[in-house]
């Protein structure tokens, strides 16, 4: 039988056709419940308060910013990378079912996109569906497609942060959760030069500060610096792109054997 | 097809295959890679399929390097050990996939998925998920994946592994079959019936070693200081007199009314053994060999090598 080599974008295609059915299961359902709570709750809180006539029912542009900032961005987009990337290539290294496509002529550089696409539109198609809902609420349609693309592309290059992770370390999930909860919040007491090498400072960029929202309590030790959105949309996208990239290669080059474990090549 | 000169494997401080050197030559046939558990058969097997590269010497098939080599990727097969399968997946939909990174695609990947379903017998179950089937239905189609592509060289890790008898068979006839038609086949057991009922070719590995190649017989007289145990049935006192006095002779014993001797170069004392019986001057009845078989060799081997 005659058979070509794969090229890069065919064993792209293949390999996220192939493990497409992978999102409509459990935990692609755990990822769009990491959306779609916190705002379905908002969603109904807001509508009961309208039922009932009471009188903060009328739209809240402050609580539409508190929720995406508060939550969407801070909690459940790091929280929804952590859990999506293991299911990316890194699975198939724990199943040890890794060699069975290491061993076909596809460049292995491709495969941890390939895997990881299909979870980043799954997670992308509900973190709009998500930002939607929160206009309901009363966020200012002004800032719409700045937070869509905000959400998106930081999306984009947290999911492939934590491919990259997942590939160098054993607990990527553990150094993933420490660079999320613990290097991100310092955003507000980093330096200018610092802040720029945070998702919260290339996400705030685009879909707009919340800070002018802040408390006392939230006040910045450093100034917050701004980078135009596009700028910062480019730096989101070019970053995943980079560490896609970099699992790429991380990949081609490990061996790795049926133990799913490295050995001295 | 297969050449591996002095190729080593380590995983870290552990030497998980010795330099090991050996051909295999262009055509079909089967090969059987036998060895005790952690005898250095997967290592051998990873290097083969070009999951690893040798720490040290090198390997060859097709006459290139197999670690991350498309050229030669694309023309080999790999069933590893045991019955992983990605979780969550169809077989059908799986299979298509590992299709198309084999490089199919179009009518020739229809035809590659729907043959190497009906070659493995699992055509009509191939819409289960692979948490629904059983370990032998994930082991046949782990067999399909390596299939579909027709490739030239098939290698198999413990493939009989978790099959029941009439599996094994079937997975037999199959693979004598594509040995007919031109695939070298490359597989390691641990268990010797199995080999033996496949293959006379063999490659024996203990402790991260080649022990021996060839063919059973062939590692045997690699053992001209083993005797072999022949069971001569018959008048036992007068077959016992008659063995003394072979200079061939190592032991002899007499077990249930026959006589067991061990003797060395039987292909010296078997033509004067069966020519004293036609003469009648010996009163034998029955002539068997003891441990000619693949299980004494690999005794004999390993326990040199222990």
């Amino acid at each position: 039988m005659s058979t070509a080599i794969p090229t890069p974008l065919a064993t792209i295609r293949a390999t996220a056709r192939g493990y497409l059915p992978r999102v409509f299961q459990g935990r692609g359902w755990v990822l769009a419940a990491l959306v779609m709570v916190p705002v379905g709750l908002s969603l109904l809180i807001y509508t009961v308060a309208q039922i009932k006539g009471a009188g903060d029912s009328h739209p809240h542009p402050g609580e539409v910013l508190k929720i995406f900032h508060e939550v969407l961005v801070k909690m459940m987009l790091p929280i929804m990378a952590l859990v999506a990337a293991p299911a990316g290539i890194r699975e198939d290294m724990e199943q040890r079912t890794l060699a069975l496509m290491l061993v076909r002529p596809a460049p292995v550089w491709a495969l941890p996109l390939g895997k990881g696409l299909p979870w980043f539109f799954w997670g992308a198609a509900w973190l709009v569906l998500g930002t939607l809902g929160l206009q309901v609420i009363g966020g200012d349609p002004a800032l719409l497609p700045g937070r869509l693309v905000a959400l998106v592309s930081a999306w984009w290059g947290e999911l492939a942060l934590m491919t990259l992770v997942g590939l160098f370390f054993k607990r990527g999930t553990l150094w993933g959760a420490l660079y999320f909860f613990l290097w991100e919040p310092l955003v507000r007491i980093f330096p200018p030069i610092l802040q720029r090498l945070t998702f919260t400072h290339h996400i705030e960029s685009l879909a707009g500060s919340r800070a002018a929202e802040v408390g006392t309590s939230q006040l910045l030790a450093q100034e917050q610096v701004s980078t135009h959105p596009a700028l910062a949309c480019l730096a989101l996208l070019a970053f995943g792109v980079l560490c896609w990239a970099l699992a790429g290669w991380k990949l081609h080059r490990t061996p790795l054997g049926l133990a799913g474990s490295e050995a001295e090549g | 097809m297969i050449s591996l000169n002095r190729a080593s494997l380590r995983y870290g401080p552990i030497l998980g295959l010795s330099p090991t050197s050996f051909e295999l030559p262009d055509g079909g046939g089967i090969t059987g890679l036998l060895g005790p558990n952690g005898a250095g058969k997967s290592s051998l097997l990873q290097l083969l399929s070009g999951l690893l590269p040798p720490s040290g010497g090198e390997v060859r098939v097709f006459g290139e390097a197999p670690f991350r080599n498309p050229a030669v990727l694309a023309r080999l097969g790999l069933v590893p050990e045991g019955d992983r399968l990605p979780t969550g997946l169809r077989a059908d939909r799986w299979l298509r996939m590992m299709g198309e990174l084999s490089g199919l695609s179009g009518e020739a990947l229809n035809a590659a998925v729907a043959s190497a379903l009906a070659t493995v017998g699992m055509a009509d179950r191939a819409h289960l998920t692979f948490t629904r089937m059983s370990k032998g239905m994930r082991q046949r189609i782990r067999l399909a994946q390596a299939l579909m592509h027709g490739p030239e060289l098939l290698i198999l890790d413990e493939p009989f592994n978790g099959l029941d008898p009439e599996a094994r068979l079937t997975l037999m006839a199959l693979l004598r079959s594509l040995a007919e038609k031109g695939t070298r086949i490359l597989v390691s057991s641990h268990i010797l019936g199995e080999i033996a009922q496949l293959t006379d070719r063999i490659l024996l590995l203990f402790r991260g070693r080649l022990l021996a190649e060839g063919s059973v017989t062939e590692i045997r007289q690699l053992l001209d200081r083993h005797p072999v145990e022949l069971r001569l049935t018959g008048e036992a006192q007068v077959l016992a007199r008659w063995a003394v006095e072979q200079p061939e002779l190592a032991a002899l014993r007499v077990e249930d009314g026959a006589v067991v001797i061990s003797v060395r170069s039987p292909r010296e004392i078997l033509p004067r053994l069966q020519k004293a019986a036609a003469e009648g001057g010996i009163p034998l009845q029955a002539l068997d060999p003891l441990d000619l078989n693949l299980d004494a060799v690999f005794q004999y081997l390993t326990k040199d090598h222990a």
